[in-house]
């Protein structure tokens, strides 16, 4: 009695029955609450730094999550067919609940500023209505033609494509709104088609077809490892065990994950396919070691203790490290991926705590019956087997080619690690989807046609608000030296101590001095008069994206963006100004220009307001013009090509310092992908450093010896090497999925190191030969070892049938990673202990000093 | 005749009283009267407004400004002269008006910082006035003839008159309803509906006084009940029959701001 819990099961079975169904179910119970989440903005944890400047920029230009539409007719979209249609889809969408109407941009949703005749010009709906005939949508052609705010973005250059683009009040809408765009879009006739993309339809899509995907993948995965277990044991009764115990760890640890209220992303959502194998592995173990060594007339409590008795300490430590390589997970500063790990490592440990209660209480629970079948059944498949010859087979070639294995396996870490140095990190959620996804043809449809679906956001800001207050307070203050005592008294009762920096307060203060004027004597209103037009000129100096220098800048940063290939469009304040200016003035293509002063551009943005859209320009500089956003339009979503970008920008501003006192940020989707991709990366590193000394500070602790401990982890390092040295070769991108395997890795294929280490020194302790004991280790230890491999990468192998890339990713490396790490363990620890074996087995007789016998 | 004269003045003192009294029952009477009251008080006015435009953030905005008004006809075409003075950076842009009832408005801008005039070709009313939340028309008036009037409702303070357009694709708006006060005629407030059906502006007249005789809407606002935001016009310094000359409403005003008319005077 080793072990009470284990002692306490087996005695009373259906105590633990209850518990294990009286858990499961209230588990269950919390399942329905679950919550998805699949926004990839939350990689971040809402106070990281990126994300909260993200929000800030979004609220203070008033932006939102766009839903883009797009119309292509590749006879070209300027016919009135075509044209209704635009015409007739974007009143449709601006009725769509949850559409923010004023800010839609469309071509039928868009003002026009034309010249009307000499000295005349006119503000006017681009579309006021359907258009008549070919003429009409000639003339719109024209006039499109000279509006660079429109071109390549709600026109593309090819005029061959149309955008809508639909600012939606809140992204978990967007599944939602996008169907229903969809359903409007099935009613137009003509020959036009249409493609719905944009990040938040992809993660809402993502979402949706998440939810779909664990109902079937995470079943399907169980039923795979059912068949598999069922072909290897040939008993029902055998395996019903760990399939149930399966189950209910599943169960009850999702439904802690939405019981503790944590969402489910889409790292969680692959929680139950991983812990399925995982749970069912140890049970493999320990149920097969029971089927082969049965006989009817066995006390089966006694037996199982016995075999619980060596398997015991190696099913704990196989399970703790395995926990330990998801736990260190909880190092990345991304949550989504910390609830993984914490989850995934409890689920671990329930199942190990179920393994040595609930099973041994299902086996004494049998009748003796269906416990002689079942070991008949057992026996009958396992020493002629297909499997029991390859592992035979394997175990002798190790031996033999310990040498030529040794070197094999240290060419293949070698390319491994050239294979590592060409990894490309890369993540783009649209790419999430198969390449066949409506959502990629969308994507890939619209970025030919236009400048680009992906947004950033390139914010500039002037902070020189308090210098230019104490600039004016200096200047205000030597006027109030000459000033009398009953003026200075007015000031300060008007002003207070301190100007105000901000433009609101400056204005306030404006309007009181304004009101002062028409109460003071005449001789007082000079100074008076001084003191307004100090204020007033601050009030216009403060304006920094009014001062042409400042547009300047911007333009020539936007074009040299345009010029480096990596950007297809910038927009901004720059061309508006530019383009309203050059109408003002006749329209010729020379006024196409910055003014010249402050107080130009100030009356040409007025002129601007006058139209049907006026507050089109909040999104591009602020109300009080102290900060300025520079909308770039990307044609690919790829981290790789976001961080070119900022590279970009950061280099020009290097060559070409930004005026004074201001700063640059960035903001948009595209980028905050960039900043969790870079937290990931170097969070993974730290994740799979810290697991991997706590796994060979354990590995030393069980083996009581450094160099078994060191042993046990060159399996998993060998694994680890050539999986991401594929990666690396195959040029598969460096993913979220493929960053959270390494850990994985580290902790699923040292489970093999520890029970191949721990059974063969058993082994040779207990027939004192070597050469006994690898003789043996190729039988029942070989097979068990083998067949949970084989378990776990069939397990997985479901989700290649799934529609989203990540699933996939996650599938098919797992397979090759419990296949490789399997292999490794059972080829290159025999050629290590063959050419190790006098210092690994000093007390075998192969080594002439056998005293333990 | 003196005595026919003051017979008539008579009658006239003596029904007044029940005139007010009993509650009008044509819309077309009424929606006259409003529009007379609104936007025809005197032959002719000034007054200086500060215009507050506050975002759906609480962001404000200031712009003040002088407007001249003449009525070349009551009731009909009205000359419109207005002179920007703040903030300093569009001082000296004028906008001028010759509002036309049943034909297209003149309009022309002055913009001193590209020393520019323009002539706007007369098009939508329903274009933002100077990025605030008022239209165009919602400070010249909108004519009468472009929308059906209908009665709905006489309460005890209000007549309430709902408008549905004529020519509904020249609008952004499905309809809208009037409270027309019963005392002066001065429209009170003003809902409009967008073609959902659902309301999504209103016009408030906040404060009305009595000037020079004639009942004004001194604080106004409207609020952008869809996306938050409103524009509140606070008029001071407002004078009525002042007798600007026509000349002044020309385009030489434009560069050369009439200064008599625009000080506040005392």
């Amino acid at each position: 009695m080793k072990h009470p819990v284990v002692g306490y099961s087996t005695r009373h079975p259906k105590q633990v029955f209850w518990l294990v169904l009286l858990l499961t179910l209230v588990a269950g119970a919390m399942l329905p609450a679950i919550n998805i989440d699949t926004d990839p903005e939350n990689m971040l944890a809402h106070d990281q730094p990126d994300r909260l400047l993200h929000d800030d920029i979004k609220a203070r230009f008033g932006l939102s999550d766009v839903v883009v539409v797009g119309m292509v007719n590749e006879q070209g979209i300027f016919n009135p067919q075509s044209l209704n249609n635009l015409y007739a889809l974007t009143r449709d969408i601006e009725q769509i609940d949850g559409v923010i109407a004023r800010d839609l941009m469309s071509l039928a949703a868009s003002d026009n500023i034309s010249q009307e005749g000499p000295g005349t010009i006119r503000f006017s709906w681009m579309m006021d209505g359907p258009v008549e005939g070919q003429p009409q949508a000639d003339a719109i052609r024209e006039a499109v033609q000279r509006l660079p705010m429109m071109i390549d973005t709600l026109v593309s250059a090819d005029q061959k494509a149309a955008g809508i683009y639909v600012p939606i009040t809140s992204k978990d809408e967007s599944y939602r709104i996008a169907s229903e765009i969809r359903a409007l879009v099935d009613d137009l006739p003509g020959d036009d088609r249409f493609h719905i993309t944009g990040l938040p339809v992809a993660e809402d899509t993502f979402g949706v077809e998440m939810f779909i995907q664990m109902a079937i993948s995470a079943p399907l995965a169980g039923l795979a490892i059912f068949l598999l277990m069922w072909w290897f044991f040939r008993s029902v009764a055998l395996i019903t065990a760990p399939m149930l115990m399966a189950m209910a760890v599943v169960i009850i640890t999702m439904g802690a994950l939405i019981g503790a209220g944590f969402t489910v992303h889409i790292m969680s959502s692959m929680i139950p396919i991983f812990l399925m194998p995982i749970a069912v592995v140890d049970s493999v173990h320990l149920l097969s070691e029971f089927a082969d060594r049965y006989r009817p007339g066995d006390n089966v409590r006694e037996l199982v203790h016995k075999i619980l008795n060596h398997l015991f300490t190696p099913m704990l430590f196989t399970s703790i490290t395995s926990a330990a390589g998801f736990l260190s997970l909880a190092f990345t500063p991304i949550p989504p991926v910390q609830v993984f790990g914490a989850f995934v490592a409890i689920g671990i440990l329930l199942a190990f705590l179920f393994t040595v209660t609930f099973i041994p209480a299902y086996i004494v629970s049998l009748s003796p019956e269906r416990l002689k079948a079942m070991a008949a059944n057992a026996h009958s498949d396992d020493n002629r087997g297909a499997l029991a010859g390859a592992v035979r087979g394997l175990g002798r070639v190790s031996l033999a080619r310990a040498h030529l294995l040794t070197v094999a396996f240290a060419l293949l870490v070698g390319a491994g690690i050239y294979g590592i140095s060409k990894i490309e990190i890369n993540d783009n959620p649209v790419r999430w989807f198969e390449p066949g996804h409506d959502i990629r043809v969308a994507d890939r449809v619209l970025n030919e046609h236009f400048a680009g679906t992906y947004e950033a956001f390139l914010v500039l800001d002037h902070q020189s608000g308090d210098a230019i207050a104490s600039a004016l307070g200096a200047r205000i203050n030597s006027v109030l030296e000459s000033a009398t005592d009953e003026q200075r008294q007015q000031w300060t009762a008007l002003a207070g101590d301190r100007l105000p920096s901000d433009a609101e307060a400056l204005t306030a203060l404006i309007s009181a001095v304004d009101e002062k004027l028409f109460e003071v004597d005449m001789d007082a209103v000079a100074f008076w008069e001084d003191m307004l037009g100090m204020l007033e000129q601050a009030a216009t100096d403060a304006k920094a994206f009014q001062q042409p220098q400042m547009l300047e800048y911007m333009d020539g940063l936007e074009q040299h963006l345009v010029g480096t290939g990596l950007v297809g469009k910038t927009n901004s304040v720059v061309n508006l100004v530019k383009t309203v200016f050059r109408e003002l003035n006749g329209g010729e293509e020379t006024a196409y220009r910055i003014p010249d002063s402050s107080r130009a551009v100030a009356q040409t943005l007025l002129s601007f307001q006058s139209s049907h859209r006026p507050d089109d320009l909040w999104h591009m500089v602020t109300p009080d013009m102290r900060s300025a956003a520079i909308w770039l339009q990307l044609s690919s979503g790829d981290n790789q090509h976001m961080s070119k970008v900022v590279d970009a920008v950061d280099r020009y501003v290097m060559e070409n310092p930004l005026p004074e006192g201001v700063a640059l940020q960035w903001g948009g989707l595209t980028y905050i992908n960039v900043i969790w991709q870079d937290a990931m990366v170097s969070g993974m590193l730290d994740s799979l450093v810290s697991a991997f000394v706590v796994v060979l500070v354990m590995m030393t602790v069980l083996f009581r010896s450094l160099l078994f401990g060191i042993l046990a982890m060159v399996p998993l390092t060998v694994t680890i090497v050539a999986i991401y040295g594929l990666i690396g070769f195959i040029g598969k991108d460096y993913d979220m999925p493929v960053a959270v395997l390494s850990s994985l890795t580290l902790g699923l294929s040292v489970d093999f190191a520890i029970h191949f280490l721990e059974r063969t020194r058993s082994l040779v302790r207990e027939t004192g030969s070597f050469r006994v004991a690898m003789q043996q280790m190729f039988e029942e230890p070989g097979r068990a070892i083998s067949r949970n491999a084989i378990v776990i990468a069939i397990g997985f192998l479901p989700l290649l049938a799934a529609p989203l890339v990540p699933y996939q990713t996650v599938g098919i490396f797992l397979a090759a990673i419990m296949a490789l790490s399997c292999l490794v363990t059972m080829m290159l620890l025999p050629s290590l202990f063959q050419l190790l074996k006098g210092v690994l087995f000093p007390d075998a007789l192969e080594n002439g000093t056998a005293k333990g016998e | 005749m003196k005595i026919s004269m003051m017979i008539r003045i008579t009658l006239l003192l003596a029904l007044a009283p029940l005139a007010a009294a009993a509650d009008l029952t044509d819309v077309d009477d009424i929606v006259r009267r409003a529009n007379m009251a609104a936007f025809y008080q005197g032959t002719d006015g000034r007054a200086e407004t500060r215009m507050t435009i506050v975002d759906s953030q609480g962001r404000k905005q200031l712009r003040q400004f002088t407007i001249l008004r003449r009525t070349v006809e009551q009731g009909g075409d009205q000359d419109f002269l207005v002179f920007f003075s703040r903030p300093a950076d569009v001082r000296g842009t004028v906008f001028r008006v010759a509002k036309h009832v049943g034909g297209e408005d003149d309009r022309w801008l002055y913009l001193p910082g590209l020393d520019l005039v323009k002539r706007i070709a007369s098009g939508d009313k329903r274009t933002s006035f100077v990025g605030s939340h008022f239209f165009y028309e919602d400070v010249s008036g909108r004519s009468l003839a472009d929308d059906s009037h209908q009665l709905v409702k006489t309460t005890a303070d209000h007549y309430v008159v709902r408008n549905v357009p004529l020519d509904a694709s020249a609008v952004e708006f499905s309809e809208y309803t009037v409270w027309v006060r019963k005392d002066n005629f001065l429209p009170e407030k003003a809902e409009y509906l967008d073609k959902a059906g659902k309301l999504y502006r209103r016009v408030e007249a906040l404060a009305i006084e009595e000037i020079d005789g004639h009942p004004t809407a001194t604080r106004m606002q409207v609020t952008d009940l869809l996306n938050g935001g409103h524009t509140i016009n606070e008029m001071r310094f407002i004078r009525y029959d002042v007798g600007i000359p026509a000349d002044v409403f020309s385009e030489r005003s434009l560069r050369n701001p009439p200064r008599e008319w625009l000080s506040r005077g005392q």
